[in-house]
């Protein structure tokens, strides 16, 4: 008998057979909340999680591009997966050659007020590049992203509907940069993922 | 690596340094204090444990049906799926994955179920070379000692230890103790071992029956790393990791890393449902005894857990015993509670007051204190008391039952204690005893003070 059949057949044996019912989550779908309380939590969440917003709507939108011209003119090297903003590198062949990336500026698909993280998944990644390679987000040095401020939702709860997964996809919910406290409890920014993050809301 | 030394004697030795003992209790505390803001910020905060609870037992009442749906799910998404019934068998699938793909370096980020397969050694065995990739887990590894948290994992060291480890193992600067010039310098350091590495491993925080899922939490930022630079790709995962839904992963979610260390969320939580582009991605299911612990309806609720840690953090023994007085992988009540059956010292279960506070933070409610006494119980009927314990238990039992032995008995200790010096008596309390004052003995028990007053009472009438 496989190990498969092994581990069905004891439990067949399990003592837990109270037919518990799956458990009912409709309460905790959040009533709609409008646009400005969702904005000022998200914000609030964001800077808890040590990320940064900055407001790029409407008039405000030509920062995004004076930003990255500055990045560029100091040298550093910057990738962009954002309809109408130009880095200077390309998308390279292996996920190794990203180590040298200073800045990536990725598209989020929707934001959490709760807890300021961001989704982005693989259909995000592959918008304008086919060949994106899921390790962008988490081996540049800084971290950019472009999230339209309609695109916020109260609560984790209201995510599932949007994350849309495909078969063989990957996606993330990150919110802020990576960190650590592993040496005595003292909050380091910037483990492993990128040092820092910087939301741009359109 | 784990002694079966019976608690009191594990705990001494971690006691011998009272300041460290001090801060670890202090720093634990901080997280759960931390815990507590977090969750009081959540107005449906007592829901969602109720949720939490009822999703658990829902899915392990079920877990035939979720495991087979989640293994079909995964299959469709192209991954390949491994059963193992116990800790070996694991091992070898793992080793036969990497063999086949000759992998030399193999990155790992956290995982409990590794940890209890003891998979490193097996690995380094055959020539692979393992390498923690979560800061606090290579720290710990570098200084060849097994986790003391299970989600803070060096905790027990103090900084000026790791600039010592790190001074010799990374070459930092002799006397560097600062913690974000360490960071950086592990930073830099594993960065050189994740563009080297042939392969990664990760654990799983949820494994998700309707989509072939698997959720991986870090804050580091390390097992995305890791997955997302070599083309092969494991994930290592219990059976009790299956959740029915992304709307059940979610409730878990909000809880997790809240009731870990007060953050509202992990800063990385990835779904895996397939891998890379030219990549392989393969899940090992792992009973190893989970199947034999689902068998006894009360420790079956064990579980329900979800390994944030919260149970440690808050527990009083813990705090001041530390993670290696447990003889087990998993330390603190939880360790207690899925470990216990291997403790050969029999003391483990012991290592608990009963205060129950580790079940009242429990975001998924486990029943940590009803499954420890359960322990107690296991082992008495076992005929495996602790020593001392085994010869005085059945005459308690006894003596409790009957209220005139009782009261013989109590009030012979009261005039012992105040008869006979405290030196000659206090042995007899064991370790209890060896840190703790005996009480002063009151002039009359509760009884006969109750007695007295209501007669008293009575007569005013
Ligand atoms: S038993 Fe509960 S509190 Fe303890 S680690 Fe598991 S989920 Fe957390």
């Amino acid at each position: 008998m496989s190990s498969r059949e092994q581990i069905l057949q004891a439990l067949a044996q399990s003592s837990i057979d109270i037919e518990m019912p799956q458990a009912d989550l409709s309460a905790f779908k959040s009533p709609a909340t409008d646009t400005n309380t969702l904005l000022a939590r998200f914000g609030e969440s964001v800077t808890t999680v040590a990320g940064n917003l900055v407001d790029a709507t409407g008039e405000q939108a030509i920062i995004i591009e004076q930003h990255i011209n500055d990045l560029m003119a100091n040298n550093n090297q910057v990738l962009s997966l954002v309809e109408g903003v130009s880095g200077n590198q390309q998308m390279p062949d292996s996920p190794h050659e990203l180590q040298h990336i200073d800045y990536a500026i990725l598209p989020a698909k929707f934001g959490v007020a709760e807890n300021g993280a961001v989704w982005i998944n693989t259909q995000m990644l592959n918008r304008h590049d086919t060949q994106a390679h899921r390790a962008l987000p988490f081996i540049c040095e800084n971290l950019i992203i472009v999230l339209d401020k309609q695109n916020i939702i109260a609560t984790m709860h209201q995510a599932p509907e949007l994350m849309s997964l495909a078969n063989d996809d990957f996606g993330v919910f990150i919110s802020g940069p990576s960190k650590t406290a592993d040496i005595e409890q003292a909050l380091v920014v910037g483990a492993h993922g990128a040092c820092t993050l910087t939301i741009y809301l359109v | 690596m784990y002694s079966s030394n019976n608690h009191a004697k594990n705990a001494r030795i971690f006691c011998q340094d009272e300041g460290r003992v001090d801060w670890h209790s202090k720093a634990l505390w901080n997280l759960r204090a931390k815990r507590d803001k977090a969750a009081a910020s959540i107005p449906e905060w007592e829901a969602l444990r109720q949720a939490g609870s009822q999703i658990k037992l829902h899915t392990l009442s079920n877990l035939s049906h979720y495991l087979q749906m989640f293994e079909k799910q995964c299959v469709a998404n192209g991954i390949h799926v491994h059963w193992a019934k116990d800790a070996s068998e694991h091992n070898k699938i793992a080793l036969d994955i990497l063999a086949k793909h000759q992998v030399k370096k193999l990155v790992k980020s956290k995982s409990m179920l590794t940890e209890e397969c003891h998979l490193n050694p097996f690995l380094e065995q055959h020539g692979i070379e393992v390498i923690d990739t979560d800061l606090g887990e290579r720290i710990i590894q570098l200084n060849n000692q097994p986790p003391s948290h299970i989600v803070v994992p060096a905790i027990h060291m103090k900084k000026e230890e790791v600039g010592d480890l790190f001074h010799e193992k990374l070459h930092t600067p002799k006397g560097e103790s600062d913690p974000t010039r360490l960071t950086r310098a592990a930073r830099q350091h594993l960065r050189d071992q994740f563009l080297s590495a042939d392969a990664a491993m990760t654990g799983v925080n949820m494994a998700v029956a309707s989509e072939g899922a698997v959720v991986v939490c870090t804050n580091e930022g390390n097992a995305d790393m890791g997955v997302n630079l070599p083309a092969l790709q494991l994930h290592s995962m219990g059976i009790d990791k299956i959740v029915p839904d992304h709307d059940s992963a979610i409730v878990l979610l909000r809880m997790l890393a809240r009731n870990a260390i007060g953050q509202p969320i992990t800063t990385y939580s990835s779904f895996y449902r397939g891998s890379k582009i030219n990549g392989e991605m393969h899940i090992i299911i792992v009973d190893n005894g989970r199947t034999e612990i689902m068998k006894d309806k009360i420790l079956a609720e064990s579980l329900k857990c979800i390994r944030c840690g919260g149970c440690l953090n808050t527990c009083p023994v813990y705090r001041r015993s530390g993670g290696f007085s447990y003889n087990y992988t998993i330390p603190g009540p939880i360790g207690i509670a899925v470990g216990a059956q291997h403790d050969d010292s029999n003391t483990i279960p012991w290592a608990c007051t009963l205060c129950g506070s580790c079940t009242y933070v429990c975001p998924t409610k486990v029943p940590l204190d009803k499954i420890i006494a359960h322990h107690r119980r296991l082992k008495a009927q076992a005929g495996k008391l602790p020593f001392g314990k085994k010869h005085y238990m059945p005459l308690v039992g006894k003596l409790m039952s009957s209220p005139t032995m009782l009261n013989c008995a109590m009030s012979s200790a009261r005039v012992a204690l105040k008869i006979i010096p405290h030196s000659i008596i206090k042995p007899f309390s064991g370790a209890w005893g060896q840190y703790r004052e005996l009480p002063v003995s009151p002039k009359s028990s509760f009884d006969t003070w109750y007695k007295q007053h209501t007669a008293a009472k009575k007569e005013a009438k």
